[in-house]
């Protein structure tokens, strides 16, 4: 099969097969920030932004989503120009091993899509599928807080 | 893996066509069809991406859900419109949310899975499924629930229940957030002055898949509230759960127990 998809904010035909998933093809064609973790939609390692939408790449059959756009954690900022949630998961120290943090980026991401002040709960369930199984998610929160305080300072700015 | 032949229908009367071909199945969010590892059992899938039934709507008291809804559509959806619903409180738990983008109301009604957070709340909330095809008509969700050959060539379209005023409360029993849920409880109930008006007790996940509660029911409608002993009404209540990683039968029937107790007096206040 062939399918073209809006990935990062450029166009890109791909091929597939049938069975294959959204994980699949994004890390058969380079995207390998988007990590293969339990491949069974519980560890949060693989998730991408469908159309705005926080999902499990693992749980989409990429057929299924031909003409989407899709946003990976390279999507929103690198290296050179990070995002703000990226640049306060490094100030808090919330990255041991790496493998969950392109997930808990984004899941922060969505969170800041849907709410711009949200409170503890809100965020502990914006994370709740997302794993990590180095840190005790301490150093996570405090990353996500300080993203939030971030964000706000930068929209603030705007105005 | 052998090859899969997928079907992407521009209109119901199309899908309702398709679902008709021997080893094909719908997809909606594609959640339950991974999950049961169904892609190595089938020879064709017809996405329901692109058929109207992804709406929700509110008309003449009653809520209309659209099949293609996905868990978190119905949680925006409906804090709108009745944010005390109970079908807030348990989707809210449902999964996680990455995965409430994607699993649908129609495929979780379609499969009702024994985990099910959906299927308690609209029973308790007496919903009726819409459904196109072989098997067109309404049905009564315990009815649907019961007699899984009505989904043969037929498609889920809509759910649709009465928007009412509920007191409720709703528990899942699981070992952690993301755990599957050993059962679930679903109490809705109404109060006028001190009596109790209304009553519904659904439980999933027990060996029947699901119950209601209707002889508690009936006994506590029209009590005095101020005079209800939950320890009384509780301890004759046993439901069979069979036993199962979460734990053992009289484990999980002493859980409900507890849960079944602490709901009621939430609603009602001790």
């Amino acid at each position: 099969m062939k399918g073209v998809f809006k990935i990062n904010g450029k166009e890109r035909e791909l091929t597939f097969k049938p069975h294959h998933t959204l994980l699949d093809i994004l890390r058969d064609n380079g995207y390998t920030e988007v990590k293969e973790g339990c491949r069974e939609g519980e560890c949060g390692a693989c998730v991408v932004l469908l159309n705005g939408k926080l999902v499990n790449s693992c749980q989409v059959l990429a057929a299924s989503v031909v003409g989407s756009e899709i946003l990976t954690v390279k999507g929103i900022g690198d290296l050179h120009s990070p995002h703000p949630i990226q640049e306060a998961f490094v100030e808090a120290g919330a990255v041991q091993c790496g493998f969950c943090t392109p997930g808990m980026v984004l899941a922060t991401y969505y969170l800041f899509s849907k709410n711009t002040d949200p409170d503890e709960k809100d965020i502990k369930q914006a994370l709740d599928g997302n794993l990590c199984r180095c840190t005790g998610y301490v150093k996570i929160l405090d990353a996500v807080r300080l993203a939030i305080k971030k964000m706000k300072e930068r929209e603030n700015e705007k105005v | 893996m052998h090859e899969i032949k997928w079907y992407f229908p521009q209109s119901i009367d199309e899908a309702l066509d398709l679902i008709k071909l021997e080893g094909v199945i719908p997809h909606a969010g594609g959640t339950g069809i991974l999950k049961s590892r169904l892609l190595e059992k089938i020879k064709g899938l017809v996405d329901l991406g692109k058929i109207p039934i992804n709406y929700f709507y509110e008309e003449n008291g009653e809520i209309k859900i659209g099949a293609m809804q996905t868990y978190n559509d119905v949680i925006e959806n409906l804090q709108q419109i009745a944010p005390d619903s109970i079908l807030i409180k348990a989707l809210s738990q449902a999964a996680s949310t990455p995965l409430r983008n994607r699993i649908t109301v129609g495929g979780s009604v379609s499969y009702f899975p024994i985990w099910s957070d959906i299927m308690g709340p609209l029973i308790a909330l007496d919903a009726r499924v819409t459904l196109l095809g072989e098997n067109a008509s309404i049905y009564d969700m315990r009815y649907f629930a019961k007699n899984r050959l009505l989904r043969r060539n037929s498609l889920v379209k809509e759910v649709k229940f009465e928007k009412d005023r509920w007191r409720s409360y709703y528990f899942r029993a699981a070992r952690t957030s993301f755990d599957y849920a050993a059962f679930t409880l679903s109490i809705l109930a109404k109060k006028d002055k001190n009596l109790v008006k209304d009553i519904r007790i659904v439980v999933t996940g027990c060996a029947r898949k699901f119950i209601r509660l209707e002889d508690l029911e009936e006994e506590l409608k029209g009590k005095e509230i101020q005079h209800l002993n939950f320890d009384d009404i509780i301890k004759d209540i046993n439901v069979d759960f069979r036993g199962k990683r979460h734990g053992s039968s009289e484990y999980l029937n002493h859980l409900f127990q507890v849960e079944l107790r602490r709901g009621l007096s939430k609603i009602f206040g001790d």
